[in-house]
């Protein structure tokens, strides 16, 4: 029997087709592995937004209003205000009885409604009124095939998130995990709100260390498959993949650098475990450290000059930065404890985060390059693999609650915290894609 | 025996194709001489295949008694290619190693060699004092037996890194490797791999399963199981 299920992502293949006109991807599929999202803090200074619900969007399974108030809820940085007794719900700007919103406390107000159109299209149109100043701050419509309605809501969610906030909005990017159930190990990409998951491999032998390419075409991974760990690179869109490490000795912890024309990886084929880069395609292997000591973990800076990885050089696992090119003498960078490891840039390339050990708990740390100073994030037992949204605005790591496996989230001023639980089994070893710019303007 | 057989079948066709070579010479002349002279003739043919015959049927036998003999000593020799047995002074691998089953000899309870497990201490790779005979007698074993070979997994508990755990479990196997490469054993014989913190065989969220997941696990891949 053949154990190893690789498929291609049908919607991620929806979603590059689409690309181009509008956005993306997704479609209803029988949510197997649904996460649930339990939301722990909240930002200190939460802005007010009231979203009404939107003129026919009850007549399809995917809410958008809903889905709206979700993501912007989740992201503690929202207040959701009271959608009043006035029926029915205004939809369009000259329905707005202003007074009666400013009296409910509304300042930002969301209306818009969903109008069923021919052959499985859906028109989405919404509106985001300021109560005070009476007048639109923003105005969209989308047509869009029903089965991407729910993306549709999660660009709404930035669109909305960008204009109050100033950052980017990351409702409608897609993360990526492992789940262990049972000996199958899944690893599966799904919406950043945990919805949608699918998996793209299933194997009886783990799978470790899944990272995305800059355009979230493919996903580098670690397999041990074939009995020892092997760098695959996983094609998102056709649902191939290719060996990109299979030498002597171990092959492990991928990073892509920003253009994704390479990786770094960590090869043991000449003895202790060293940092190395090879082409996409698996050509040009070249080494960059070489060192008797562990060096491994390694994660580009977002301009593409500098790498993070972990050494035990001076005895005890630590973080260190060195040139892209190898060049150089390494300079350390964490000095506080014994146990400093996973460094992960942030993508302003202001500071990075790891997992720190103190005093016997493993957490989410960040480092201020400018200042170095370091600021513990996470308060779980056993934190690992944190990953950046791409806006840097939440991190997404592994945890552990009596004893199972799940997925929780930070922000990264440390206020907000949120927790992602499967049904059954563990997840861990998550990384969230990048930013796919494919927003039009109304 | 069936060398012996195709060999024999050879020498029958060889002869008979000679036997036939004579006869068809006869008829071309019998034209030419007279009745006596091709009965003369006819008889001193017969005598010649019948003098034929009987040699080939000793060159047969003498034939058949080389193969044999040859196969006499092949079987001698493979009997000599079983392992060396040398004695060992002192412990009990020495003496069992005298047996002539190294599978066997893997299982014996009691013996040094049924221990494949080397634990360590939390971010650790140094062997312990306590498991040091364990890889004294598995390179012993392996010198002895210098057609096998052992696969060495070197694994972590489950906190901190993956990745660094993966690492970590690298370096213990490759510290057992070591060690037995400077007891002498062929470093070919040695393969090592980690499965980091992928593969434990404890589960729980405690000192005493996290020990028993840092570990390096000697496995003899041809072992009967």
């Amino acid at each position: 029997m053949n154990l190893t299920d690789v498929r291609p992502d049908k919607r991620f293949r929806d979603f590059l087709a689409l690309a181009g006109l509008l956005f993306c991807l997704t479609c209803v599929r029988e949510a197997s592995a649904q996460l649930t999202i339990e939301i722990i803090g909240g930002g200190a200074n939460q802005i007010p937004v009231t979203i009404l619900p939107f003129a026919g969007e009850e007549s399809f399974v995917q809410r958008t209003s809903q889905i709206v108030a979700a993501d912007l809820q989740r992201s503690g940085m929202f207040r959701l205000g009271s959608v009043g007794s006035v029926r029915p719900f205004p939809t369009e700007p000259s329905e707005i009885n202003y007074r009666y919103w400013k009296n409910e406390g509304a300042e930002a107000l969301v209306i818009g409604s969903v109008i069923e159109k021919a052959d499985g299209h859906a028109e989405v149109r919404f509106r985001m009124m300021d109560v005070g100043k009476q007048s639109q701050i923003l105005g969209f419509s989308y047509t869009v095939t029903v089965s991407q309605l729910r993306v549709t809501a999660h660009k709404i969610a930035d669109l909305i998130y960008e204009k109050l906030t100033g950052d980017v909005g990351v409702f409608a990017t897609k993360i990526c995990f492992v789940t262990k159930n049972a000996d199958r190990f899944e690893l599966q990409v799904a919406d950043a709100d945990g919805y949608n998951p699918d998996f793209i491999l299933a194997h009886k032998e783990p799978i470790i260390s899944p990272q995305w390419s800059p355009d979230g075409t493919r996903i580098a991974y670690v397999s041990f498959e074939r009995r020892k760990p092997i760098v695959f690179v996983h094609n998102l869109l056709d649902g191939t993949r290719m060996v990109l490490a299979n030498f002597e000795g171990s092959n492990s912890a991928p990073a892509w650098s920003p253009d994704g024309r390479k990786l770094a990886v960590v090869l043991t084929k000449e003895g202790s475990s060293n940092i190395y880069t090879i082409n996409a395609d698996g050509s040009g292997l070249g080494r960059l450290t070489n060192t008797q000591s562990i060096d491994t973990e390694p994660n580009f800076s977002r301009d593409g000059r500098h790498i993070l990885f972990t050494s035990d050089r001076a005895g005890s696992p630590q973080i260190y930065r060195m040139r892209a090119d190898g060049e150089g003498e390494a300079e350390r960078l964490t000095f506080e404890g014994s146990y400093n490891v996973t460094p992960r840039h942030s993508p302003d390339g202001k500071s990075f985060i790891f997992i720190h050990r103190n005093e016997g708990r493993f957490n989410v740390a960040a480092v201020d390059l400018a200042t170095r100073q370091m600021q513990i994030l996470t308060a779980g037992s056993f934190d690992q693999s944190p990953t950046f949204a791409p806006n840097g605005k939440m991190i997404l790591y592994a945890s552990e609650v009596k004893g199972r496996g799940i997925l929780a989230a930070v922000s990264s001023d440390g206020r907000i915290k949120q927790r992602f639980t499967a049904q059954s089994g563990d997840i861990r070893e998550p990384a969230w894609g990048p930013l796919l710019n494919n927003r039009r303007k109304e | 025996m069936r060398n012996v057989l195709f060999v024999a079948f050879l020498v029958f066709i060889i002869a008979g194709c000679a036997s036939q070579g004579g006869k068809s010479a006869d008829i071309e002349q019998r034209d030419l001489f007279d009745q006596q002279q091709a009965q003369r003739q006819q008889e001193a043919a017969r005598k010649q295949e019948a003098d034929k015959q009987s040699q080939v049927m000793k060159e047969q036998e003498e034939l058949k008694r080389q193969l044999e003999e040859q196969q006499k000593r092949q079987a001698q020799a493979q009997q000599q290619e079983q392992p060396i047995v040398r004695p060992l002074p002192g412990g009990t691998v020495g003496e069992s190693q005298l047996k002539s089953d190294p599978w066997a000899q893997l299982k014996e309870t009691g013996n040094l060699l049924a221990k494949r497990n080397i634990y360590y201490e939390y971010d650790h790779y140094d062997i312990k004092e306590e498991y040091v005979p364990i890889i004294e007698a598995h390179a012993k074993f392996l010198m002895a037996h210098p057609d096998l070979k052992i696969i060495v997994q070197g694994n972590c508990d489950d906190r901190g890194s993956r990745e660094y755990n993966l690492a970590l479990g690298q370096r213990r196997a490759d510290s057992v490797k070591r060690a037995m490469v400077l007891l002498g054993v062929n470093e070919k014989q040695i393969e090592t791999v980690s499965f980091g913190a992928e593969k434990p065989v404890a589960f729980g969220q405690d000192e005493e399963s996290w020990a028993k997941n840092r570990r390096s696990d000697i496995v003899y891949p041809k072992e009967p199981q």
